[in-house]
């Protein structure tokens, strides 16, 4: 009888697996042709050498401090999980109250011992011009931030506690739908929370416009967002269905021409055109489900997520697991990114204006065209600028033959 | 705990004259001049005194007893203006001349790291003051507001001080009754002695610290019977970590505090309506709302850092170490439940007065905490009062009790030795609730 449980328990799991896969098939899918051939692009054809080699100077301090920051997180965590269980003495809050103050009190440490490092890469920020923003500015919104990290945590640990207490084990199923509902409805409330917007230019609308409608959209707001004391340039595609939103930092009109936001439009309405919001929600889900079930099955010896005292745990294995997962997660958003790219580059027609605006990416944030492997895969959210810029090339090369 | 230098002595018999508290402003007139002109001098006495005490480390008796004569004065006047007294003072702050007066003891010496710092030292306990009495020196209100009608309305009553939103509402309550309400009374005795105690600390009578404790005034007799009452335990141990971070902390419990009051809202209306009909706050109705009420209390306990764990989320009484009790529920006026928001007026002005200085003592305990791992137990007994009086007020609002908030201090636990060391204080007749009860 063990043995077929056990035989139905492993023949449910690989079903399980034979679905994620399927599921991650059907998401990695794109519209960038297979096979599409980038060509070499150097560096130094991106940026100019004064400026190349500030950004790699630039780039190579934030990469350090970042990689002596996650060690640090990970001792912290590390510690936390082995003592951070004293802290229920400071607690009157029944079961669920208690595990909030657990898990709020973990953040906590984790920002006193990040912020040294927040501070360095900011004076480092500033010293470069990317940054305007005042130390005390800098440090309050920390402060918000954290209290808003708080506020997620402590519905994330109502969320699991509160399953836990009748599902015990069980809770990491129900709750990873919980999970992924409340991602899926971030997402779509997201375009609201976002402060400080204001009408762009009558200009960026109609071409905003036309470039939806080449995309197969309907018109999809566009709004500036004014980003005091921040000098990098950046755009965003926010919302879901109905909410759906593009986002241009002012930074972005101040720094650039019509051409290249014309393909900074043609690329967040990629995200819309090709789905990429509703892609994340499944990619979140598909990482949700077993990184849940790590968490239940690793914190069992503390008694699972029904105690208090398997948060400082949860917090340690959730930390470790999203480490792990980065390279990974990175993989992804680059996928989508790539596919972006290549969309702007199908409606807008020109792969000069997006040369232009990736080296302007690179210069007004002063990004290493070329970072090493490691933090590319770190680190790397978005393709590097040369891969963007052969891209463009790759797209002038094809339509020429 | 020795008792401290400075002392207040209250023999007053809570009887007003209408005709001289309906003119109280005009009348003390001679006296702000002299006290202004007397004040002047005493700041050239302090800054020799302060040198005189650095090098020597005990004030003259000459000084002394100067700066004594002009601290005792100044409670004097205070005491007639705020009406915490009745008859019109002596201008020479001689001791035993005035119902509310101090007794200073003869300079000690004193430590002269704390005299060569003493301005800064002090500056706490001009905050505290100034949450008790108004600006430093008592002087007025705020008139500048920048925001809708209840931010006015808090800034107000903030700036003013306690002690002068006190004595606004007794000026009505005297007027009407001829009799100051006992709670006032005990309540400005209170705010003057910490007062003269913080002037006491800056003037070198004295080295040893304000103390916030309104439990050491000297009330012989218990305060009356309330049915809404705060119990704390004495643990005065505060965790730095939830100190530094106690406001950020707090976040889902405020929010869950919003959400709850969601509810509570239709739930007083209905209720309201149902006192109206049965006379008596319906029980179901009262549990709801004292739950809500317990946890309010709990939460700005954890806050304010008047207690030191995280508190849970039901308000369950017996749960937090700052607990509400609220006796059940109880037949009560249906006139004052008809008229139960303009009855609670006064007792709300009176909390928000003191519920700026419980933001006060919340902001010095930071501080305290932070540096030394402990809450300083006279700022923790002050936010208890606080806290306690809130209950008391919104349980009056809330129907939860037909009983009028009693505003003067706890009078529990007065300390052996400064009942041995005050003089013996003739309090006429038992405290009574102020003339405002409609119960």
């Amino acid at each position: 009888m063990a043995r077929a449980a056990r035989s139905a328990l492993v023949l449910g799991l690989l079903a399980l697996a034979a679905l994620l896969g399927a599921a991650a098939w059907t998401l990695w899918d794109t519209d960038v042709p297979e096979g599409l051939r980038l060509p070499e692009v150097e560096a130094s054809a991106v940026l100019n050498a004064d400026l190349l080699e500030e950004a790699r100077d630039f780039e190579r301090f934030l990469r350090i401090s970042y990689l002596v920051s996650l060690v640090v997180v990970i001792v912290v965590f590390a510690l936390y999980a082995r003592y951070g269980g004293r802290f229920v003495r400071e607690s009157a809050a029944g079961r669920i109250g208690t595990g909030m103050l657990l898990g709020m009190l973990g953040l906590a440490i984790l920002w006193l011992v990040q912020t040294p490092f927040g501070l360095v890469d900011h004076w480092w920020q500033r010293r470069h011009g990317v940054s305007e923003l005042g130390y005390d500015e800098w440090l309050i919104i920390n402060w918000f931030a954290l209290g808003g990290e708080f506020l997620f945590l402590c519905l994330a640990l109502l969320i699991v506690m509160g399953l836990a207490g009748p599902l015990r084990f069980w809770w990491w199923v129900p709750g990873g739908f919980v999970f992924v509902g409340l991602v899926a409805l971030f997402t779509f409330v997201s375009p609201y929370m976002i402060p400080a917007q204001e009408e762009p230019p009558p200009w960026v609308v109609d071409q905003a416009n036309q470039l939806a409608a080449e995309q197969g959209l309907p018109e999809i707001p566009v709004r500036v967002q004014v980003v005091e004391s921040w000098e990098a340039p950046n755009a965003a595609a926010t919302g879901l269905g109905p909410t759906r939103r593009v986002i241009l930092w002012d930074t972005m009109l101040l720094s650039f021409g019509e051409d290249e936001i014309r393909v900074v439009l043609g690329h967040e309405l990629g995200h819309h055109s090709a789905n990429h919001l509703w892609k994340n929600v499944g990619w979140y889900a598909l990482f949700a489900f077993p990184g849940a079930l790590a968490i239940a099955l690793i914190t069992r010896r503390r008694g699972g997520m029904r105690e208090p005292l398997a948060v400082p745990l949860a917090l340690l294995v959730f930390v470790v697991l999203q480490t792990l997962a980065l390279p990974l997660q990175n993989a992804i958003t680059r996928h989508m990114e790539e596919e972006a790219d290549w969309i702007a580059l199908e409606t807008t027609q020109d792969p000069d204006g997006a040369r232009n605006l990736f080296q302007g990416f690179a210069r007004e944030a002063l990004l290493d065209p070329d970072p090493p492997w490691w933090s590319y895969h770190l680190t790397e959210t978005h393709p590097v600028i040369v891969d963007r810029v052969a891209m463009a090339e790759a797209w002038r090369d094809r339509r020429e033959r | 705990m020795e008792p401290h230098p400075i002392r207040m002595v209250v023999e007053d018999d809570l009887e007003r004259s209408r005709l001289t508290v309906f003119f109280r402003l005009l009348l003390a007139i001679p006296h702000i001049i002299w006290l202004i002109l007397w004040g002047i001098a005493v700041f050239f006495v302090g800054i020799l005194s302060w040198f005189i005490v650095l090098f020597t480390a005990r004030l003259p008796q000459s000084l002394h007893d100067f700066s004594s004569a002009y601290v005792r004065y100044g409670t004097h006047v205070y005491g007639y203006v705020l009406l915490a007294a009745s008859p019109f003072p002596g201008f020479t702050g001689t001791e035993g001349s005035y119902p509310v007066d101090l007794e200073i003891d003869p300079p000690a010496p004193q430590s002269r790291w704390k005299t060569a710092f003493r301005i800064f030292l002090a500056f706490p306990a001009f905050l505290v003051t100034s949450a008790l009495l108004g600006g430093p020196g008592g002087g007025g209100g705020g008139s500048s507001t920048s925001g809708g009608s209840e931010e006015m309305y808090y800034y107000w009553g903030g700036s003013m001080g306690l002690a002068f939103t006190i004595a606004i509402l007794a000026w009505f309550a005297c007027m009407v009754r001829a009799r100051m309400p006992n709670g006032f009374r005990d309540a400005l005795a209170f705010c003057l002695r910490y007062a003269a105690q913080t002037y006491g600390y800056l003037l070198f009578l004295t080295d040893r610290y304000p103390y916030g404790d309104p439990r050491q005034n000297p009330v012989p007799a218990p305060p009356p019977p309330r049915a809404i009452a705060l119990s704390a335990d004495e643990d005065l141990h505060r965790s730095r970590l939830t100190v530094f971070f106690r406001l950020l902390l707090a976040i889902p419990l405020f929010i869950w505090l919003l959400l709850w009051t969601i509810p509570v809202v239709f739930v007083l209306i209905f209720g309201w309506l149902a006192a109206i009909a049965l006379g008596r706050f319906p029980d179901p109705f009262h549990r709801f709302v004292g739950a809500w009420l317990r946890y309010t209390i709990h939460v700005l306990a954890f806050v304010t850092l008047v207690a030191n764990p995280f508190p849970g989320f039901t308000g369950t009484p017996g749960t937090y170490p700052v607990d509400l009790h609220i006796d059940p529920p109880e037949r009560q006026s249906r006139w004052t439940i008809l008229f139960r928001s303009l009855l609670a007026f006064p007792a709300i002005v009176v909390e928000t007065a003191l519920s700026f200085a419980l933001w006060i003592v919340a902001f010095l305990s930071w501080f305290a905490a932070m540096a030394t791992g402990r809450m300083p137990s006279g700022l923790r007994a002050l936010g208890e009062w606080s806290l306690g009086y809130y209950g008391q007020a919104y349980g009056y609002l809330y129907l939860l009790t037909g009983t009028y908030p009693y505003s003067g201090p706890p009078a529990v636990d007065v300390p052996e030795a400064v009942e041995e060391a005050a003089p013996v204080d003739t309090w006429p007749e038992p405290p009574e609730a102020p003339s405002f009860s409609a119960s």
